[in-house]
C-alpha cells in the first residue's frame, strides 16, 4: 500500500491506483483547480506545473485555495 | 477628489472590501459591485477534500477586481512568509496583506512578527499592506523596511466600534510618508467617514457589509460614506475654533514700523 | 485650502523638492502668491489644526495679510508651546573655536577677505573657556567654529568633545559642514547636535553672498543635514539668515526643509534658530535690502510654531534684551545667555573680534532672573548624556 498525507490526513492508494501527478491527485479527489495551489514536501508547485508534478509515496501533500476573508 | 495610489497603481476607490462572513457568493458579489471597490481581500484556506468544489470566489471577476490576499491564520512570521508565498503562486499576484495575529480572541497583529515578516517579503518583491495596531513608531519602523501602505486598526476585528485609536491614527496619518488604510473595526459608514475625515488614504470593512441585513445596501451606503469623507477631507475642514483669550496683550511691545 | 497628500513611498531630495515647488530661485511667483493671500485664508490657515504643517497654511501665516492677526496668533502659539514644552526654556551657551576661515561670505565677520587678527583655540583653551561657562551652571554647550579645517578637525572636537562630557549633558556644534563619517566620530565621541543654517534657499542670492571657499556650494550645503541625521545625530538645527533675501520666502522654503527631514528622518528632532542679520565688523548694512522688522521676525516665529507643534525654536544673543523677554512666551525653547562670540571671549571678552554684535549683554544670572519673571523655569540640563548609545558602546 501506498500512502500520501494530504491535507495532513493519511491517504492510502492499493499501487495501482496511486495517483502519478498533482493532476491526476486532484481528479481522484474530485477538487477543482481552479483557485488551488499546492505544497509537496513543503516545496510551493504552482497550478500550471501539476500536470508535471510527479507524485510519489510518503508525500506531505498541502491543497489550499482562495476562500472569503477580510 | 484624488486618486489613491498603492505601490504606484491608481485607483477611484478609497474602500477596500473583505470577502468572508458573506451569507453566500451571489450576496458577496453583489455587495463589491455596489461598494464600488476594486481592492477585495481574499484569504488562503485548506481544501475541504470533502467539500471540494465549494469555490466562493468564482464570482468575483478577476478582471474588474484586485485580489489582495491575507496571510490570516498566521500567528508569526514564519507562518505568514509562507503564506504569501502561497499566495503569490495562486493567484501570479505579489500583492499581500500582511496579517499576523496570534491572539485568537481579538485577532489583534503582533507588532514584532509583523515587522519580521515585512522585511522578508518586502526583500522577496512582495507589496506588502501590513496590519497593525494603531502604533505610530511601528508604521514608522515599516515604513522603513519598504512596505506599501499601513494598515492601522480603528478597533478589534468585527467589534464595530469605530476610531477608538482616533487619536493615534491621527498622528499616523500625520507622520506616514505611505498611504493609510484604516482597517477593522469600522462598524458603520460614519466612521468610515470619519477616518476619511482625519485624513485617512483608504479604509478596509468586511464585517459590517457582510453581516448586515442587507449587504447591498450597506456597501452602497460604506461608499457614499467613504467619498463624502474624503470630499471634507479635500475641502479643508475648520478645526473647532479655540477661542483665543489672552490675559494681557502679547505682541504690544511691537511699535508701528 | 487643499491639505497635502502623501501617497508615494518615494521622498526625493529637499533640493528636488525646492526646485520643483519654484522656492529655490526667481520666487517672484510666491512673492505674487503671498500678496495674495487674503483675510479669509489667514483665518483658514489659524483654524487648522495648530502644530500641523501644509504649504498653505504656512503661505497664509507668513503673507502680509496675517500681519493683522499678530496677537491671535501668538496667543495660539503660546498654548500650544505650553502643551508641547511645559514653561521650560534651556538655556545654552556658544564657545567660539576659531575665526580663521577659507571661505568668503560677505556678510560675516569672520569673511576671509576682513582684516583682523585671527585667533584660534587650542583644546585646552578651549576646555577653560568651557568650563567657564560650565561654572556659571551651563550644561548645554554649543561649540561653534568658521571653516578652519586645518586646525579645528574631527579629531580636535572629537578630543574637545570627550573632554567636556563629564561636564555638559548636551553638547551641538556649529561648524563649517562636514560628510557623514565624520559626523559620525563626531557622534561617537559624544556630540549630539548638528547647527548647520541654509543662509538662503535663494541659489542666486546664494551665489551673490557666498563669494568663494567651500561654502560657495549651494546643493552641497543643502545635503548637510542628511548627512547629520545619517550620522545619528539627534538635533538637527536649521536657519536662514535673515536679510539675504526675502523672508516670507525663506520661511517656506525652511518649512519644507524641516518638513522633509522630519519624514525622512524620522528619530531626528529639528530646531529652527533665527539669525538676522545686524551689523559686524567689516559689514556694510546697506548692501542688504531685505533686512525685518521686529514685527516681521515675530510673525516668523509664530507662523512656523503654528506649523511646527515639536520644533524647536532657538534664540541667540543677537537680539536685543527687551525683545528677547517678550518672545520668551512666544514659543521659543531654546535661548542662549551671557554669549561671547569671539574665540577666547569668556577668558578675555575684549581681546578679539566676534562673528557678529551680541546686543544682550546680560549675564545668565540676569537672563535667567528674567525668565523666572516670565512664569518659565529655567533649564540647564535636559537628560544625562551617560544614558545615549553610541555607536562605540
Amino acid at each position: 500500500m501506498k500512502s500520501l498525507k494530504v491535507n495532513g490526513v493519511e491517504r492510502q492508494f492499493a499501487p495501482d491506483e496511486m495517483p502519478g501527478t498533482l493532476s491526476a491527485l486532484l481528479s481522484v479527489l474530485g477538487v477543482g483547480p481552479a483557485t488551488v495551489v499546492a505544497e509537496v514536501d513543503g516545496r510551493i508547485v504552482r497550478r500550471e506545473e501539476f500536470d508535471r508534478t510527479q507524485i510519489s509515496d510518503g508525500q506531505q501533500i498541502e491543497l489550499i485555495k482562495l476562500m472569503g476573508g477580510g | 477628489m484624488e486618486k489613491l495610489i498603492i505601490a504606484g497603481r491608481a485607483f477611484d476607490s478609497r474602500l477596500l472590501v473583505g470577502t468572508g462572513k458573506f451569507a453566500s457568493p451571489k450576496v458577496m458579489a453583489r455587495a463589491l459591485s455596489a461598494s464600488g471597490c476594486e481592492i477585495v481581500t481574499v484569504a488562503l484556506r485548506r481544501v475541504d477534500i470533502d467539500n471540494p468544489t465549494d469555490d466562493t470566489l468564482r464570482e468575483i471577476d478577476r478582471d474588474r477586481f484586485l485580489l489582495l490576499p491575507n496571510t490570516s491564520g498566521a500567528r508569526s512570521a514564519e507562518e505568514a512568509v509562507r503564506l504569501s508565498r502561497l499566495a503569490r503562486a495562486a493567484t501570479g499576484i505579489n500583492w499581500v496583506k500582511l496579517e499576523v495575529t496570534p491572539d485568537p480572541y481579538y485577532l489583534l497583529p503582533c507588532p514584532i512578527e509583523t515587522l519580521k515578516a515585512a522585511e522578508v517579503l518586502v526583500k522577496e518583491g512582495f507589496v506588502v499592506l501590513p496590519y497593525i495596531n494603531a502604533d505610530p513608531i511601528l508604521a514608522k519602523r515599516l515604513q522603513d523596511v519598504g512596505t506599501a501602505t499601513v494598515m492601522p486598526l480603528g478597533s478589534p476585528i468585527g467589534s464595530n466600534q469605530g476610531l477608538k485609536t482616533r487619536a493615534a491614527l491621527e498622528i499616523i496619518v500625520e507622520q506616514s510618508n505611505v498611504p493609510v488604510v484604516v482597517d477593522a473595526g469600522l462598524g458603520l459608514p460614519s466612521h468610515a467617514a470619519e477616518a476619511m475625515e482625519i485624513g485617512a488614504d483608504a479604509v478596509l470593512v468586511n464585517t459590517a457589509i457582510a453581516a448586515a441585513s442587507d449587504p447591498v445596501e450597506m456597501a452602497l451606503a460604506f461608499k457614499l460614506a467613504v467619498e463624502a469623507g474624503r470630499r471634507a477631507y479635500e475641502a479643508g475642514p475648520r478645526d473647532p475654533l479655540r477661542k483665543a483669550e489672552a490675559s494681557s496683550p502679547l505682541t504690544g511691545f511691537l511699535r508701528d514700523e | 485650502m487643499k491639505p497635502q497628500s502623501v501617497n508615494s513611498k518615494l521622498i526625493e531630495s529637499i533640493g528636488s523638492v525646492l526646485e520643483a515647488l519654484q522656492l529655490d530661485r526667481d520666487r517672484g511667483l510666491w512673492e505674487q502668491r503671498l500678496r495674495q493671500v487674503n483675510s479669509q485664508d489667514v483665518e483658514t490657515a489659524m483654524a487648522s489644526r495648530p502644530g500641523t504643517y501644509s504649504l498653505t497654511k504656512l503661505l497664509a501665516l507668513v503673507s502680509p495679510a496675517a500681519e493683522s492677526y499678530l496677537e491671535q496668533m501668538a496667543t495660539l502659539s503660546q498654548r500650544l508651546t505650553m502643551q508641547r514644552f511645559g514653561r521650560t526654556i534651556r538655556l545654552y551657551a556658544p564657545v567660539y573655536l576659531s575665526s580663521h576661515c577659507v571661505n568668503r561670505c560677505r556678510y560675516c565677520g569672520f569673511n576671509r577677505d576682513n582684516r583682523f587678527a585671527r585667533v584660534r583655540l587650542t583644546v585646552d583653551q578651549a576646555a577653560s573657556e568651557a568650563g567657564i561657562l560650565a561654572s556659571e551652571g551651563f550644561r548645554d554647550i554649543l561649540l561653534v567654529s568658521s571653516e578652519d579645517r586645518a586646525f579645528i578637525t574631527v579629531a580636535y572636537l572629537a578630543e574637545l568633545a570627550t573632554r567636556l562630557k563629564g561636564k555638559f549633558s548636551f553638547i551641538s556644534v556649529e561648524i563649517y559642514q562636514m560628510l557623514a563619517r565624520e559626523y559620525e566620530q563626531l557622534f561617537d565621541a559624544g556630540i549630539d547636535g548638528v547647527t548647520l543654517y541654509q543662509e538662503t534657499y535663494d541659489r542666486d542670492a546664494y551665489a551673490r553672498y557666498h563669494l568663494g571657499g567651500p561654502k560657495a556650494d549651494y546643493e552641497m550645503r543643502l545635503r548637510g543635514p542628511d548627512d547629520m541625521a545619517l550620522a545619528g545625530m539627534r538635533e538637527i538645527g536649521l536657519g536662514a539668515l535673515l536679510g539675504l533675501a526675502d523672508w516670507r520666502v525663506e520661511t517656506l522654503a525652511l518649512a519644507e526643509h524641516a518638513s522633509y527631514l522630519m519624514r525622512r528622518y524620522w528619530q531626528s528632532h529639528v530646531s529652527f534658530s533665527f539669525p538676522r542679520m545686524r551689523p559686524a565688523c567689516g559689514v556694510p548694512s546697506d548692501e542688504f535690502p531685505h533686512l525685518l522688522t521686529d514685527k516681521n521676525l515675530v510673525q516668523m516665529m509664530l507662523a512656523l510654531r503654528l506649523c511646527f507643534a515639536d520644533a524647536g525654536l532657538v534664540l541667540s544673543t543677537r537680539e536685543p534684551a527687551e525683545l528677547r523677554d517678550h518672545l520668551m512666551g512666544l514659543g521659543v525653547t531654546r535661548l542662549s545667555a551671557g554669549s561671547r562670540t569671539s574665540p577666547g571671549g569668556y577668558t578675555d571678552p575684549q581681546a578679539n573680534t566676534g562673528q557678529f554684535e551680541v546686543n544682550d549683554h546680560r549675564s545668565p544670572a540676569e537672563v535667567t532672573a528674567v525668565i523666572k519673571t516670565q512664569g518659565f523655569d529655567p533649564v540647564w540640563k535636559d537628560w544625562d548624556d551617560a544614558l545615549w548609545a553610541r555607536n562605540t558602546d
